[in-house]
């Protein structure tokens, strides 16, 4: 708003004529000095003393090649005020108005030259960024718009995996063993469709499952029935969120033993940082037997809100979600929240995944 | 190769300009924004085509399943629609999948989808970082800042656009409003407004991503589902501001273009003549 002044029109008129002279010029020291000059200060301070002084003369200065050529009469009636007010704004600029932009004179050649260089430049910057891009995307969509070559090369899922892998460690660094997520009440909750990705077992399992726990410190295998477990270990309650990679949520009423009381009760071996969560009875989509394995930390295994749940809706589990026990790890994607397991294994290192070696990720914390 | 650019504060006169050889040049983009600028062309067409693929996976807007379809999404419904009414397309394949067949990585792409994502987003992110390191080394967001004014002239813009038209048939003079800053109110508004987007984009991605550890900030947007509401509809900013964006650059000349690539302009009516180079 500074220096507004009816000189403006003359702008076409000036432009016009330099324009006119070098059509395509090009570059000037502006892409390095615009860095340099970045300093703002610098800049500024120049400008200070001359901003009053400067803007002033502008007008007639600009009126005067406006003038010369009477291209059309005025437009803008609404002007007087305006130009009004850019007397009074011609103190000294605030720190937030816009600055007034610096015309440098470049020889023809050099402007030439450097438009040629940058123009050069950004086109194989474009290529290359799209080459790069393209090649990304998914093979599926790659083939459906028609690139007839397959582009699947090691160093694409290498890449792609990386990012993951980023997006997992920055995951884990969220994560804090202390912080209780939020819960809800009973009124609050929301329905909870069965999700299983393949057929739903039969039940008939229910009657001799048993959960069988390895890598024990004892180096022992531990095998409990569900009977064991209500025993031996005080029953918690949850009302927790579900969120399911796919996007949707469900807000569900849970009870169960902790996972961290199991852990003191059977400590894993000494070595051992992840567990390795296991159901023998997953099916897949035409139910045939596609065990389910899941990777778990045991950092994420010791919060207090990670359940073995025996109950949802103050029942025992039902087949669809789980019967009869199912991890409960709200602070994970739902399909970490494994149902029916039947096998816990300590390890040292992190062991495989079902859905990581589907191309979803590993860490999986919410 | 060249001599720096001193500022010459001696006030000059214009009448020794002409003589002097040369072409007036003004700066007009810091090369960062400039960089930061054509960057967001890869990466807002990636997370909008993955974006879309992982909607598909779970669509916000469902409605009870249909009779005859047992289809519960709307952008299924608008693929029907879209394969029923427009001519050509009544022997498409899979009228459901239409929408995401062309506007996304495809269906049933959620894993792949997702890394693209999570890809693009933390670039996405940096990217924004580096625009506002170039709007503040090079000054630019004054230009950006709405203003008082804004209002009316905005007003003005508008009468402006919707009399073009007329104005062209009639043959009338239509005088483009005057300004004497970088940006019309419009583009201000505009311009300003999406880095703002892109602000909030990055914030409800993130209360999505991570609803547990940040449920803070999911709770800010009203929840989970609602910050997923929220995402979907910031997309929608992005494509109402290119659509105009690219026109009117178009519309506006090869010098605006051409100052976004190299960085300046002989649109020189605002500026001060200071230096001199060559």
């Amino acid at each position: 708003m500074k220096d507004k002044k009816n000189g403006d029109d003359s702008l076409q008129p000036t432009d016009g004529p330099l324009t006119g002279v070098e059509p395509k010029q090009e570059t000037p020291e502006s892409p390095k000095a615009g860095p340099e000059g970045a300093t703002p200060s610098a800049p500024i301070a120049i400008e200070k003393p001359k901003a009053g002084g400067a803007a002033e003369q502008r007008v007639d200065a600009d009126g005067c090649p406006s003038s010369s050529g009477d291209h059309k009469p005025r437009t803008d009636e609404a002007h007087p005020s305006v130009a009004a007010k850019s007397v009074s704004a011609k103190k000294p600029q605030s720190f937030f108005a816009e600055q007034t932009p610096l015309a440098i004179k470049v020889a023809p050649r050099i402007l030439r030259y450097r438009s040629r260089r940058d123009f050069l430049l950004f086109g194989a910057g474009a290529l290359a960024v799209l080459t790069a891009g393209g090649c990304l995307l998914p093979q599926d969509t790659l083939s459906r718009i028609g690139v007839p070559r397959k582009i699947d090369s090691p160093g694409k899922e290498w890449f792609l995996n990386r990012a993951l892998r980023i997006d997992d460690d920055v995951a884990e660094a969220l994560y804090s063993g202390t912080r209780i997520l939020p819960t809800y009440t009973k009124s609050q909750i929301t329905p909870l469709k069965n999700n299983y990705n393949g057929a739903t077992p039969d039940p008939g399992y229910i009657s001799g499952w048993k959960l069988t726990l390895d890598g024990l410190a004892s180096g022992l295998s531990i095998s409990l029935d569900i009977r064991n477990l209500l025993s031996r270990f005080s029953v918690h309650e949850q009302i927790t969120r579900l969120v399911c990679v796919e996007g949707w949520s469900a807000i569900a009423w849970w009870a169960g033993v902790r996972f961290d009381d199991l852990l003191r009760a059977y400590p894993p071996m000494s070595q051992a940082k992840w567990a390795r969560v296991e159901s023998s009875v997953n099916l897949d989509a035409s139910g045939n037997p596609d065990p389910y394995f899941m990777s778990l930390d045991l950092a994420t295994a010791r919060h207090p809100q990670t359940l073995l749940a025996t109950h949802f809706n103050g029942q025992p589990l039902t087949v669809d979600h789980g019967a009869p026990l199912r991890l409960l790890v709200p602070m994970k994607l739902g399909l970490k929240n494994v149902k029916a397991i039947t096998r816990i294994t300590y390890v040292a290192e992190e062991p495989r995944d079902y859905w990581a070696e589907r191309g979803y990720s590993r860490y999986d914390g919410i | 190769m060249n001599a720096l650019v001193l500022p010459h504060p001696e006030p000059k006169s214009t009448s020794t300009l002409p003589t002097q050889p040369g072409v007036l040049v003004v700066r007009k983009h810091h090369f960062l924004v400039r960089w930061s600028h054509w960057l967001n062309v890869p990466l807002l067409l990636g997370l909008i085509l993955s974006g879309i693929s992982i909607y598909w996976a779970s669509p916000i807007y469902q409605h009870k399943p249909d009779p005859n379809t047992g289809n519960t999404d709307v952008a299924a419904d608008i693929g029907i629609w879209i394969c029923t009414h427009v001519p050509g397309l009544h022997h498409y394949n899979s009228p459901p999948d239409w929408i995401y067949n062309h506007v996304s990585l495809g269906p049933g792409m959620l894993a792949p989808a997702l890394r693209l994502h999570w890809l693009c987003a933390y670039l996405f992110v940096l990217n924004g970082m580096v625009y506002v390191a170039g709007l503040v080394r090079g000054g630019g967001w004054r230009s950006l800042l709405p203003r008082r004014t804004d209002l009316l002239d905005a007003l003005r813009m508008f009468r402006y656009y919707v009399g073009f038209p007329f104005a062209k048939v009639a043959r009338r003079q239509w005088p483009h409003p005057v300004f004497n800053t970088k940006y019309n109110a419009l583009q201000r508004a505009a311009y300003f407004s999406v880095p703002v987007a892109g602000f909030l984009s990055a914030a409800t991605g993130w209360a999505i991503h991570k609803p547990m550890q940040l449920h803070w900030l999911a709770a800010l947007f009203g929840g989970y589902n609602a910050a997923r509401v929220w995402h979907f509809w910031l997309m929608w900013i992005y494509i109402q501001f290119v659509v105009p964006h690219v026109i009117l650059v178009f519309a506006d000349g090869w010098d605006t273009l051409r100052s976004m690539i190299l960085g300046w302009s002989t649109r020189v009516e605002r500026s001060e003549v200071v230096a001199h180079e060559g």
